[in-house]
């Protein structure tokens, strides 16, 4: 069997989808099926931390410590995660395009690193790693501003690199452009009125809006969350909106400039039918009242062409469902239709040019990739009659078992259980 | 957030904040004076009677210690409240009494065995409230209904309780120094949280630092004189000034008094607000090059 595919994004013609599984990036022709980029991250995790390990032993190979060796200079072992230590998983956290769809950004974790790629259709690959620049902390999040990319990591700070520059930059030299005091989950660069803005959000309940660049100034937060924040997203239909979702029951409507809240769009019973015991806490902070645990794992906005009435989907995390809502002119925000799946979707892209939902799921059947098309007239998805099987047998990563997958929900895991 | 739990002489409750009236009170009156990490409140008990009209706040991580910075400031109004105005008139016997029974429970140490904080630095507190009496035997201005406590991680969530430009007086006085150099992230001042802290504060409002960690206290002034937000003011100035503020903030806390009778160094860094920078306009910055260069030609 094939590992699920875990993160999805599709160029604008809607012709190249983007697609990664565990440390493997991956580019499908859709109209020929066809495998014409890839990229894997060789790197080890372990390769990893020998490096680190030799830079700090080099540091302190200093007078002083030789002396005490006895003219002889001791190399220590390099040390070895223990059998009690956590787990790392090398895979592909983010994976976005820039604006003119002529790079590809991912993040890797085996060297905390993002991977700048060029793309170019007329090479056999169409990828070619452009810059592997690595940061002192993980990346978990990106977002483009022109020619920078804007990389959130898990410590709290953002970071600007030139995307042009090949130079790689020591990770030590790096500046923040902002920070939050806990781990930031998405990021976004939004302008208003020709001023730009930088929208972070994090695993406390905040959402930060700051001057961009001069990102030393906060404008202001936008509190409406109680929970994490997990998804930050700016609709190209209205960039004066900003939906936000994360641990909370519910969505949150918001015009990010003035700092207002629009509307909350509650989730919960609308996708209870979906949540199974999976979504109950962890055993040691369950109790007999825990409720099922909502997070919002994707959002995503498009314009019905013929009518211009805006669209909302939204995937909770570990679900078979994605929930379809309308939102009107006055932004009141009206739920449309509940897609569901035989399988957990993990991750959903809208193609805008040929009206297009294309999801990626956990299945054991290799129906890895499913599509659905939207309605202009009913304003409703239906399953398209061919099935993506084929494009998912490009995936090269085969599995005994499921206990050979990563961890696909982890966005869950942000939630907090005791007060900090 | 209910500030009139913390302030009911000040700010009405929220039910009653349905007529106009109360509600634009209640929009004038804000927290003005942030100490974070306040410890046992001694400067907010000595800042109360210098600003009266003024509400201030002290934020403790330390639950215990929240606790009993709540509890002083409770005993503090209720024994303020008892004693006749400063005009004169005798006090009567019941009053009296009740007083010497309210003080009695200020100086009661609410604190549990497992504060952190050790027998001996209790003591000393106690020494201190008793040098500090002076509050419970006079009337004084404000009779500390302007002062308050919470217990949070101000690094977190200070936005949580402050709006923009809020604050016009902000303490960090005697924090954590964290001297391990993997440990300095965690330090209170760094270059990121500044930008927080410069949010809720005023533009003219300062930052106070005071410090008996030289170490910490470079760290402070070199952070907060690269902020583009923040600006030095000489120490010598406020003081030459006699800015009641930064005496109170170097002597009052009990920290402050403690390294005073171990005859240590104190060092204080204070900063203004900066107003803002005007914010880039990326077309028009392009159209202004453009003029410029047609001008030459």
């Amino acid at each position: 069997m094939k590992h699920p595919f875990q993160i999805i994004v599709a160029d604008t013609t809607g012709r190249y989808l983007f697609t990664t599984v565990k440390n493997v990036l991956l580019v499908i022709d859709l109209t020929s099926g066809k495998l014409v980029g890839q990229w894997k991250d060789e790197l080890d995790n372990s390769d990893f931390l020998k490096k680190k390990y030799e830079e700090k032993f080099d540091k302190e190979n200093d007078p002083k410590r030789q002396k005490s060796e006895s003219g002889q200079a001791k190399v220590p072992k390099i040390p070895t995660p223990g059998p009690g230590a956590p787990p790392i998983y090398n895979y592909i956290r983010a994976l976005r395009l820039s604006s003119d769809e002529k790079y590809l950004f991912a993040t890797t974790d085996s060297d905390k690193a993002v991977v700048i790629f060029t793309i170019d259709h007329s090479k056999d690959n169409c990828l070619e790693l452009k810059k592997r620049q690595p940061f002192s902390k993980r990346p978990c999040a990106l977002s483009v501003d022109e020619d920078r990319l804007v990389v959130a990591d898990k410590f709290g700070d953002v970071y600007s690199i030139a995307i042009e520059d090949d130079q790689v930059v020591n990770e030590k030299e790096l500046t923040p452009i902002l920070g939050h005091v806990s781990m930031l989950s998405d990021v976004a660069i939004v302008s208003n009125d020709k001023k730009k803005f930088i929208i972070t959000g994090d695993r406390d309940e905040h959402i930060r809006i700051s001057n961009y660049p001069k990102s030393f100034v906060i404008k202001n937060f936008l509190f409406g969350h109680h929970e994490f924040v997990s998804c930050l997203h700016v609709p190209n239909f209205d960039q004066s909106l900003l939906i936000s979702g994360g641990g909370d029951d519910y969505l949150c409507l918001w015009r990010w400039y003035e700092g207002q809240l629009v509307a909350k769009i509650e989730l919960r019973e609308l996708i209870a039918p979906f949540l199974t015991d999976s979504h109950l806490p962890p055993e040691r902070f369950l109790t007999e009242t825990s409720p099922k645990e909502i997070s919002v794992a994707r959002i995503l906005t498009f314009t019905n062409k013929k009518t211009g009435l805006n669209i909302l989907v939204v995937l909770c995390e570990q679900t078979k469902a994605v929930l379809l809502f309308e939102i009107d002119a006055k932004l009141s925000v009206r739920h449309l239709q509940t897609i569901s799946y035989e399988d957990n979707v993990l991750d959903m892209c809208y193609i805008e040019a040929t009206n297009t939902l294309i999801s990626a799921h956990d299945s054991d059947k290799n129906q890895l990739f499913q599509q659905q098309k939207f309605d202009e007239e009913t304003n409703n998805f239906t399953p398209t009659t061919e099935t993506m099987d084929a494009v998912a047998e490009l995936n090269p990563i085969d599995v005994n078992s499921r206990n050979d997958f990563l961890p696909l929900y982890y966005i869950n895991t942000l939630r907090k259980r005791s007060e900090h | 957030m209910d500030w009139s739990v913390h302030f009911p002489k000040f700010i009405p409750p929220p039910s009653s904040a349905i007529t106009t009236d109360s509600a634009s009170a209640t929009a004038t009156r804000r927290v003005e004076f942030a100490d974070i990490g306040c410890g046992f409140g001694g400067l907010l008990t000595a800042l109360a009677p210098q600003f009266p009209d003024t509400l201030m706040l002290g934020m403790e991580i330390r639950m215990s210690v929240t606790a009993y910075v709540d509890a002083r400031i409770k005993a503090l109004r209720q024994i303020q409240g008892l004693l006749p105005s400063v005009d004169g008139g005798e006090m009567s016997q019941v009053v009296r009494e009740a007083v010497k029974e309210a003080a009695g429970a200020e100086g009661e140490d609410p604190l549990p065995a497992e504060a952190g904080v050790s027998a001996e630095d209790v003591a000393e507190d106690r020494r201190e409230e008793a040098e500090n009496r002076r509050a419970t035997r006079e009337k004084v201005p404000g009779e500390f209904q302007n002062v308050s406590v919470i217990r949070a991680n101000a690094m977190k969530h200070l936005p949580n309780f402050f709006e923009k430009g809020q604050l016009t007086k902000i303490f960090f006085l005697f924090p954590d120094p964290h001297f391990k150099r993997s440990k300095h992230k965690a330090r209170i001042i760094t270059t990121t949280l500044l930008a927080e802290y410069a949010y809720v504060l005023r533009p003219g409002g300062i930052l106070y630092t005071v410090t008996d960690v030289k170490d910490l206290h470079d760290w402070m002034m070199h952070h907060l004189s690269l902020h583009p937000s923040f600006e030095y003011i000489p120490t010598e100035t406020l003081l030459d000034a006699g800015d009641p503020v930064l005496k109170s903030a170097m002597t009052s806390t009990e920290e402050g008094m403690k390294v005073e009778r171990n005859k240590g160094s104190k060092w204080a860094g204070c900063f203004r607000r900066k107003e803002d920078p005007p914010m880039q306009e990326s077309v028009l910055e392009a159209g202004v090059k453009k003029t410029r260069v047609v001008r030459r030609a």
